[in-house]
């Protein structure tokens, strides 16, 4: 396929560059235009939280690719500059600098933006967000004049971040709205073991609270929370999650939480697509909307190929994250809200189970690994099967997984 | 133990022996530590390899992974590598595994690794 205008990407994280790779790999010849707001080359995320904040990795280990890559592959990236619109009738973007660029197909990849805490004191400096690498490097840069630091929100970047500064000597405060941490997606048992990690790690968890006001001149001093604590910090860091960016042709597209795409990752207009956080796609008959590192990655190079071939490839992957914190690996896979029962295999007082979340007809439907990574690729499996699987024998530690598979396989044949 | 002794000229040209044959059957992995480095060995056709046991993408042990004929699958991003040369058969890696020599003589397994 060539066309005379380019295939135009916005947005140079995972999604987009693995989207403008898979393009090239699939064979296509004409321009590709790959525009972030960023200054920086494109750059992983997860090791901001983790390897980059305890400074064992530097900038030049997370960029995405050597910065040769691009022009090896023939990728025009423009950094620097936003687009600020598009037109999708005459099919163009203007961009910040003041150029229009005229495209042939559009791949949004547009990520998400901070959430931000409206409070009093907000503005003080050594208020914190986590989301680009210069935020990471900002807090980085500040972390040797601070002794104790409060984060705000106790999700997977609260957590990565608590387990970080207290590997690095800091005395860390959480402070989380709801009565236990990641209850919402791991329910209240694994809520319950997450609260209890912290606490164990020497991080202190205060539930049920939230931050009214920060206190200080003009760097904060100390949170002062709804209960009337005053816990006195030199940072806080703000972790209440993000937004997808939507607001590029917002308005002429389908948008719920996310722009809406089928298993095509097409809009609701045609030559546009888009794929990653910025998106609602089906997975299992609802849509849904995740924020994943996998995700990008596999909804990047699915778009690029459908981009290729018209509705060549359906996007099948079964999502999944993974989590470092203090001295475990978590890894989820699957996506459940609302799961029926819940297995137990091994136990959680050696960090070393697996906690399966399965619906009303005994189908897994979604799993998190503590320190099982062996296990990953057959739960993978087994959740992907869709298949009723034996409870007993998933409980049972000492059954291999492996059976469990070829049990629900057997049932399948003599039904 | 006197396997060790008994192949002295191995020794003497910089292999390592790291494991008996029959502990590595087909299909099957193992990882071992040869100094500072972790190293994965398999065996595919009957033939034994020995690769890099950290994946080159992020830090994950690739014993933890799946073996499927020569394609060795990370558990922890899924990437995919080619057992026998170290080639990225699938991303998210970009970068190829080591690749270390094997050796496999009178039921032992040796390997060198280049400083």
């Amino acid at each position: 396929m060539t066309a005379a205008h380019p295939i135009v990407i916005v947005g140079a994280g995972i999604a987009g560059v693995h989207a403008a790779e898979s393009l090239r790999k699939e064979g296509y010849e004409g321009r590709i235009v790959l525009v972030d707001g960023d200054t920086q080359p494109p750059y992983d995320r997860p090791p901001l939280s983790k390897e980059y904040m305890l400074g064992e990795s530097s900038e030049s280990t997370i960029y995405l690719r050597h910065d040769t890559r691009f022009n090896e592959l023939g990728v025009e990236l423009k950094l620097g500059v936003q687009i600020t619109s598009i037109d999708t009738e005459q099919q163009t973007a203007s961009v910040s600098d003041g150029s229009t660029i005229q495209w042939s197909k559009l791949l949004l990849t547009t990520g998400s933006r901070l959430r931000h805490l409206q409070v009093k004191g907000s503005d003080f400096k050594g208020v914190h967000y986590l989301k680009t690498l210069s935020d990471a490097k900002n807090l980085r840069s500040r972390l040797d004049d601070v002794q104790e630091v409060a984060i705000v929100g106790s999700g997977f970047i609260g957590a990565e971040l608590a387990s970080s500064l207290k590997k690095l000597g800091k005395k860390v405060t959480i402070i989380e709205r709801m009565p236990l941490p990641l209850a919402h997606i791991l329910g209240d048992e694994m809520g319950e073991y997450f609260l209890q990690l912290h606490r164990s790690e020497g991080v202190s968890v205060m539930t049920e609270d939230s931050v009214v006001q920060f206190d200080g001149t003009s760097y904060v001093q100390a949170v002062i929370t709804k209960k009337g604590h005053t816990i006195p910090c030199q940072a806080v860091i703000v972790g209440v999650g993000v937004i997808p960016n939507t607001l590029l042709a917002g308005e002429d597209l389908d948008v719920d939480h996310g722009y809406i795409v089928n298993e095509f990752c097409e809009t609701s207009l045609p030559d546009v697509y888009a794929a990653g956080d910025c998106t609602m796609w089906p997975y299992q008959g609802t849509n849904i909307h995740v924020e994943h590192w996998d995700h990008a990655v596999n909804h990047g190079q699915c778009a690029a190929k459908n981009m290729m071939n018209e509705k060549s490839t359906p996007y099948s992957s079964i999502p999944y994250f993974w989590s470092d914190q203090y001295n475990s690996r978590f890894q989820y896979f699957g996506h459940t809200k609302n799961w029926k029962t819940t297995i137990l295999r091994g136990n959680t007082v050696d960090h070393q189970f697996t906690y399966f979340y399965l619906n009303e007809s005994g189908i897994i439907e979604a799993a998190l690994l503590v320190n099982q990574p062996k296990n990953a690729l057959t739960i993978r499996r087994l959740i992907k099967q869709q298949q009723p699987v034996d409870s007993a024998l998933l409980s049972d530690s000492d059954v291999s997984l492996k059976k469990v598979n070829i049990q629900s396989n057997e049932d399948k044949v003599s039904y | 133990m006197i396997r060790q002794e008994r192949d002295a000229s191995l020794q003497d040209s910089g292999y390592i022996f790291i494991a008996s044959s029959d502990s590595i059957g087909e299909g099957e992995m193992m990882e071992v530590s040869v100094g500072k480095e972790t190293v994965l060995v398999a065996r595919v056709d009957g033939s034994v390899y020995a690769v890099d046991g950290i994946c080159s993408h992020a830090y994950s042990e690739l014993v933890d992974g799946e073996l499927e004929d020569n394609c060795l699958y990370c558990p922890l991003h899924f990437a995919c590598f080619d057992i026998r040369n170290g080639d990225v058969l699938e991303g998210p890696a970009d970068e190829p595994l080591s690749v270390y020599t094997v050796t496999e003589q009178k039921s032992s397994i040796w390997i060198k690794i280049e400083r």
